[in-house]
């Protein structure tokens, strides 16, 4: 199988995603774990959506908030993700502190 | 610095214009980066996350415009999924191609390929050095418009290659052949004669240019122009104006005597716009060849020799008492000089002061008051008028300041643009050398190639445009002239075109063939500096291949 070429600011992403499979995360907290913009975080974001490795959610925090975006890694990016040569074991590797209370 | 709550403010607009404009499909993307601007810790960190945020909505926005439906493709390989920059390379491959596009779009404008000619006059003087050590080259174009002349039997097509050929021979020949077809042509063997001052083809002409317009003195100047040269050629130069030899003097004294002095200027701008209107010829350095064409510069030289001889031998039968000689010899002088006319006369207006001044100092001597008043004031006139005449010649000399800049920047577009292109060609060649196919799909251009590419191309542009409306007055002005002989702005055009003749960087140097020299010089040295490079590269390589082995 040819292996995909994974560039490591998706690969960073992955990472902040695989830790917590299950949890959803807020586009703003991705930025700070991972250090990357708006402009490059979005795009991947995006992508991994529309491949549907990703789902989205609309979320009320408190009352008189804007509803917020989160992200969760689908059941299908998961399994992809853990299958690719490479990256699982780099996310596994790479662990860095998350912030806190930025979960939903 | 801008207040707090400003920032915030342009961040959360930004994103709104940007979800504005966002297609469809990624609406909620927007509202989420907006949602999350509320807790971005900051105000500039808000700003930079709207920035980003804008950037790629916008982006988005674009592809959609430039690729529709792609918004709505529903793949999932994983290959294709982790090709990070593939929809950034799609959107900028999108917009290289489109900048290409619109570049080469421009070359379907007629005013933007003579803008295009006109940039790359800076190059001929380089690439053709020939010319610039001032060797006659062939002018293909010209040639196949001789052709076609000949074919068509076109005298006035070949009366206008005559004129404008280097080739000495083909010049005769043409012009031959054209007052042959058409004998009222027989003015461009004046032209041609002024041309190539030492034709033995002269005497026949000048003959026939008597009996065609025998009232005219530049026949008789062609001559005594000949009898200079041929003097030159054999080593026999005449010191004093005594020595020349009597053909000479009776060709000038023809010309003091003649009644009009015709340079066939008039006709021949006439004969140029038809032929350049006949051929479609929109070449402006060919069209404004004629344009500044006035009385040969050796008219003044000679005339004025001779004309001292008449005031000299005026004031010798004056100390004869020969009043009535002296007056006609002056007065040949001033009525000469006159004819000539404010530009014609300039380089010989002392001897014209100086007929006046005799004419004065005769009438007063005769009692004649009035009318050494009236000498006296001409010479007046002459002085002031000379002052004027100086100060329009040197502006006229110097061009317009919105001429030389309007050269300077088709100079600078047209190398901008060869720059541009060059580097365009070189990102696609090494692309498609790289993927070793000309398959979309097999191209993968890399994040480098991919900025060069879309900097050339945004520069090609770029360049284009300033090329185009940096023309455009020019390229208007001239067809005026060649459609309605509508002579406003063609001095401007004139300046322009010899301004754009020079070389940028090549101001600083006296003579354009200097410039040339450390160009190639330059070019040799970069070349020997390359060739070493690589030299040096190649044994290092294979010191490393042998270390090993």
């Amino acid at each position: 199988m040819k292996i995909p070429r994974i560039s490591p600011q998706t690969l960073r992403v992955l990472e902040r995603f695989i830790e917590h499979p299950t949890a959803w995360r807020y586009g703003y907290e991705l930025s700070r774990e991972t250090g990357l913009k708006s402009g490059t975080l979005y795009p991947i974001l995006m992508r991994l959506a529309r491949f549907s490795l990703l789902e989205t959610k609309w979320v009320t925090t408190e009352d008189g908030v804007p509803p917020r975006h989160t992200y969760r890694l689908t059941p299908k990016g998961v399994e992809l993700v853990r299958s690719l040569p490479g990256a699982a074991p780099a996310a596994a590797r790479v662990r860095r502190p998350a912030f806190s209370g930025g979960r939903a | 610095m801008m207040p707090v709550a400003y920032s915030r403010r342009i961040a959360a607009l930004l994103l709104r214009f940007a979800i504005w404009i966002a297609p469809h499909d990624i609406l909620d993307w927007g509202r989420g980066m907006l949602s999350e601007l509320n807790h971005v810790q900051g105000n500039w960190a808000a700003l930079i996350w709207a920035v980003g945020g804008a950037g790629v909505l916008a982006k988005h926005a674009l592809l959609s415009v430039i690729l529709p439906g792609s918004h709505r493709r529903t793949i999932s390989f994983a290959s294709e999924l982790f090709a990070k920059e593939g929809p950034m390379r799609k959107t900028t491959l999108a917009a290289i191609v489109a900048c290409a596009v619109a570049s080469l779009l421009f070359f379907l404008a007629p005013v933007f390929r003579q803008a295009f000619h006109v940039s790359l006059a800076q190059w001929n003087d380089v690439f053709h050095i020939r010319l610039t050590l001032r060797y006659q080259e062939s002018d293909l174009e010209l040639e196949a418009l001789a052709r076609k002349a000949e074919r068509n039997h076109d005298a006035e097509g070949m009366a206008f290659v005559a004129i404008h050929h280097w080739n000495k021979s083909e010049s005769v020949r043409l012009a031959d052949e054209a007052v042959h077809l058409d004998p009222k042509l027989t003015w461009i063997y004046a032209v041609v004669a002024v041309q190539h001052s030492s034709l033995p083809e002269i005497d026949r002409w000048v003959s026939e240019l008597e009996q065609w317009d025998s009232q005219n003195a530049l026949p008789h100047i062609i001559v005594a122009e000949k009898i200079d040269i041929d003097q030159v050629v054999h080593k026999n130069i005449p010191h004093r104006v005594q020595e020349q030899s009597l053909a000479w003097h009776n060709a000038l004294a023809t010309a003091f005597q003649s009644p009009k002095i015709d340079d066939y200027f008039g006709r021949l701008k006439d004969l140029d716009r038809r032929v350049l209107l006949r051929y479609h010829i929109d070449d402006p350095f060919r069209a404004v060849a004629n344009v500044c064409r006035r009385l040969p510069s050796y008219t003044a030289q000679d005339t004025s020799r001779y004309a001292k001889a008449l005031l000299e031998s005026g004031q010798t039968m004056e100390a004869r008492g020969d009043r009535k000689g002296a007056l006609g010899k002056y007065w040949a002088v001033a009525r000469f000089f006159q004819m000539l006319g404010p530009s014609g006369g300039f380089f010989v207006r002392r001897e014209l002061q100086e007929a006046y001044k005799r004419l004065e100092a005769l009438s007063e001597k005769e009692g004649n008051n009035a009318e050494a008043a009236f000498y006296a004031s001409l010479a007046d006139q002459l002085g002031q008028d000379a002052g004027k005449e100086l100060t329009s010649r040197l502006n006229s000399f110097r061009g317009s300041d919105l001429s030389h800049w309007n050269a300077f920047l088709v100079r600078l577009s047209g190398l901008t643009m060869l720059l541009c292109g060059g580097l365009l060609t070189t990102c696609a060649l090494a692309v498609i050398v790289r993927g070793r196919s000309l398959r979309l799909s097999s191209l993968l251009p890399s994040r480098l190639t991919l900025t060069l590419g879309f900097g050339g191309a945004v520069g090609l542009l770029l360049s284009n445009a300033m090329l185009y409306v940096s023309y455009r007055p020019y390229a208007e002005i001239l067809q005026r002239f060649i459609r309605n002989g509508d002579e406003s702005g063609l001095s401007e055009l004139s300046d322009f075109l010899a301004s754009t003749r020079v070389p940028l960087g090549a101001q600083g140097f006296i003579h354009v063939w200097e410039f040339v020299f450390y160009f190639w010089f330059g070019i040799t040295l970069l070349c020997i500096l390359a060739l070493l490079l690589v030299a040096l590269r190649h044994f290092q390589h294979r010191t490393r291949a042998n270390a090993t082995i």
